[in-house]
């Protein structure tokens, strides 16, 4: 499995063929970047000192559709990770690298202080007001992401569920614990409905996906060596772990073993699901609580780079279609956020350039509601477009709920 | 998940093609695709055969080979189909099987193929009085001298003439053809001024590379009806923005026709009962999938994009369904030492025997799987390349696959 999956084993299968170039929308929005290929492939197998760094590197967004788009299975968009993490190893990160790749800590210390998520948020709406995020050097355009004032794990041990049968450990990820609870609760609510005790981990650290972009990889090793243990004892116990965002299921599944190679990571992938893939085996198994409302909503589906990237088919949308939904995928490729990547000052015009033919899709308002599995994913959507989507589990747990 | 009537495996032109003539025909498709396919690369001329009549050499070919086993009637449909699809998309193009049309390439000579996008019908060059080359400042790989020289053998008598434009494209990497299409877009009136500055005549041709936008026809138009002179695209190196817009063409076709597009989504085997094939597996990171239908079609390439493999000498594979491969045997008939000579080569010929159907058969001519079609590069018996009838065989054996 390492050699075929480890990222730095798959560049020299690249044939130069070109084809990441013609799908990189960071390439597309702007000419400076030099694109994948000459980046992680070539430049990441062929530098040979320290000094010697391809300038153009920070352009990469991590959205893969790169290594989607490679033939050969090149996993072009971790070797420009593994890149950058080089790069910072003779460079010091700044102040707003530093905020952005540590949500999950700036989230812990909001949580530490008597209505401390009022305080931030009522700070975060005067610091945007007086362009201090701009200084900082992140978008100032952005509302940063709000807190909720009780985050999601709090909000968890109130929720009634009945105990003694199948179980799950949900990941809840930082932006459902610390920004969308509802996203959580609705997450809850389905598997309750399907007739799983929901448990959460608090020993999981955030993915590490920020920590991965920012180049901060020593400590994106410590999370995942944390969050593998911790998936591996759930493992042992026949529990499995199942998250409702996308790039969380990525990292856990996938790109903790293409950084890092080692089989463990691979052990514990196995015993991680994202949200709709797990009720969709439930489904296949005949298991799933089709006692539902029907959905008589027209939805538009945002489908996440980070899901695409899965191969887990498309989920959301074979399952709200079965229940009367009338699903549309936007087909208008990647939203442009891809994480934090959106959030640097630098960034932000790439960024909303990448999203632009998505927002004029969803700008037509041909639907009740748009739908994305990705936290990020829905903020830019809500950014780009002045429309609010929601994550696929909301619009499954209320239809649960309304039957009950 | 839903069982599709066609499951199509593969993003190539064939795919592509396949899905298009199936969902057309009111099925319900899904395509399963592993990397982008090899339209980016492409010319976007689709040959046919080598021949003043195609249509002809075609009905001369001896009984293995794939054009006698999908029959002329489907080369002329195809060719048909795909040109309806092509204008749908705004991406006009020219052509039949009974005929070739020239096309200039990056270097000058002059390629016959069936099918062209109007853009790079170059039929009108031969009556053109004076012919002027343009290349763009900073655009690499384009020599507008080298063309004129080359061309200057085709047609002694005419005058050429060569410019260079400043379409401000410098600043950043180097420039592809895909980046100055991509930067014209929207952008077209500098190219039309620069070009209005050759005060080419009604009786003159403009020669530029294939930077005419990445979307149809859009900034063509915009430019043409500004000239009194015919303007002509040549062929270029990859990324091929000829390519990218047929692959775009049919993207959007597939996508506003409801096929289901799964991307990255690597198929490792079948699910097969007897004769039939009732599924496909795609495998992920951490697990396996099955995609359910009535009829699979085949289209996943030859060598180049691992439709077949072959580890050990003598012996190719199909890698999904275990297919037979022909080849031919002896070391001795495997290659021509002479690259570019006029005899084929013979492990180009290496790929999947089939009957009239296109089911794929063993060397005694036994049905494999009934409900399995092969389609484009899989299919082996003649050198595609040597032949140029890739392209040709690629959609009309796609559509033929698809109508079955």
């Amino acid at each position: 499995m390492s050699e075929t999956t480890q990222a730095i084993f798959t560049g020299d299968r690249c044939l130069s063929c070109t084809s990441c170039m013609a799908n990189c929308p960071v390439m597309a929005a702007i000419k400076d970047y030099r694109g994948p290929k000459l980046v992680g492939p070539a430049h990441g197998r062929m530098h040979f000192s320290q000094e010697d760094i391809e300038a153009t590197l920070e352009f990469c967004s991590n959205c893969k559709s790169c290594d989607r788009a490679c033939p050969s299975g090149v996993a072009v968009s971790t070797l420009n990770m593994l890149q950058r993490a080089e790069y910072y190893k003779t460079h010091p990160h700044t102040q707003a690298e530093d905020m952005i790749a540590h949500g999950e800590r700036a989230g812990k210390m909001v949580r530490m202080m008597p209505f401390g998520a009022t305080f931030a948020n009522i700070g975060m709406t005067v610091g945007k007001t007086l362009n201090i995020f701009d200084k900082l050097g992140l978008a100032g355009e952005r509302d940063m992401p709000a807190y909720a004032l009780t985050p999601f794990k709090d909000l968890f041990s109130r929720i009634k569920q009945t105990s003694g049968g199948k179980k799950i450990v949900m990941f809840t990820g930082c932006f459902i614990n610390d920004n969308e609870p509802q996203v959580g609760e609705a997450f809850v609510k389905v598997m309750n409905a399907n007739g799983y005790e929901v448990l959460i981990d608090k020993g999981f650290n955030c993915c590490g996906s920020p920590l991965v972009v920012t180049g901060y990889l020593d400590e994106a090793r410590q999370h995942a060596d944390n969050n593998a243990d911790r998936i591996l004892d759930w493992k042992r116990q026949g529990i499995p772990v199942v998250t409702p965002c996308t790039s969380c299921s990525l990292m856990l599944k996938e790109e903790y073993h293409e950084l890092f190679g080692e089989d463990k990571f691979h052990e514990a992938a196995e015993n991680v699901y994202d949200a709709f893939e797990f009720l969709e085996i439930l489904q296949e198994r005949g298991e799933f609580n089709s006692d539902l409302k029907p959905l008589n909503q027209k939805l538009l589906y945002h489908v996440p780079c980070h899901l695409k990237s899965q191969a887990i088919g498309l989920p959301a949308q074979d399952i709200l279609e079965e229940f009367g939904a009338k699903v549309q995928t936007a087909d208008a490729g990647c939203c442009g956020i891809s994480g934090n990547y959106g959030f640097r000052k630098d960034k932000y015009d790439i960024s909303m350039k990448i999203g632009a033919k998505l927002f004029e899709r969803i700008k037509r308002k041909d639907f009740d509601k748009v739908i994305s599995d990705c936290g990020t994913c829905r903020m830019q959507i809500h950014h780009g477009s002045g429309i609010k989507p929601c994550h696929p589990i909301e619009i499954l747990a209320a239809a649960y709920s309304i039957r009950n | 998940m839903k069982i599709s009537d066609v499951i199509v495996i593969g993003g190539g032109l064939a795919g592509f093609m396949a899905a298009a003539v199936a969902v057309d025909r009111g099925q319900k498709v899904s395509l399963l695709t592993y990397g982008s396919g090899s339209l980016p690369l492409a010319s976007g001329a689709i040959d046919f055969f080598n021949a003043k009549a195609p249509d002809v050499a075609i009905k001369n070919l001896p009984a293995h080979h794939p054009y006698k086993k999908i029959g002329l009637k489907a080369c002329d449909a195809a060719a048909k189909f795909f040109c309806d699809v092509t204008a749908k998309a705004d991406l006009p193009y020219n052509g039949r099987l009974s005929a070739q049309i020239p096309i200039v390439t990056a270097v000058g000579t002059l390629k016959y193929s069936c099918l062209v996008p109007e853009s790079m019908n170059a039929s009108n060059l031969a009556a053109k009085k004076k012919i002027f080359v343009v290349e763009i400042k900073g655009l690499k790989d384009f020599y507008a001298s080298m063309i004129a020289d080359n061309l200057k053998k085709y047609f002694p008598d005419k005058t050429f003439s060569v410019a260079k434009l400043d379409l401000n494209l410098l600043g950043g990497r180097d420039i592809t053809c895909m980046d100055a299409a991509q930067n014209l877009t929207g952008n077209e009136q500098i190219l039309a001024d620069g070009l209005k500055t050759l005060d080419a005549g009604n009786d003159d041709a403009i020669i530029i590379p294939p930077i005419l936008g990445l979307d149809g026809n859009t900034s063509r138009a915009a430019i043409k009806s500004q000239l009194r002179a015919e303007i002509f695209e040549t062929t270029c190196l990859p990324p091929s923005p000829p390519g990218i817009r047929l692959q775009r063409a049919f993207m959007n076709y597939l996508q506003k026709s409801g096929v289901r597009i799964f991307e990255n989504s690597k198929v490792i085997r079948g699910v097969i009962d007897g004769k039939k094939i009732t599924g496909v597996v795609v495998e992920n990171a951490v697990r396996e999938k099955i995609f359910r239908a009535r009829k699979i079609i085949l289209a996943t390439g030859g060598f180049y994009s691992g439709g077949i493999t072959m580890r050990d000498f003598d012996n190719p594979q199909e890698p999904i369904f275990d297919i037979p491969v022909f080849f031919p045997t002896g070391a001795e008939n495997w290659s021509n030492q002479q690259l570019f000579s006029d005899k084929p080569q013979g492990f180009s010929m290496t790929g999947i025997f089939t009957n009239e159907n296109l089911n794929p058969i063993d060397e005694r001519g036994e049905i494999l799987f009934e409900n399995l079609h092969v389609v484009g590069a899989n299919l082996g018996g003649c050198d595609k390349i040597f032949e140029r009838s890739a392209g040709g065989i690629a959609i009309s054996s796609a559509y033929k696959g698809a109508i079955l």
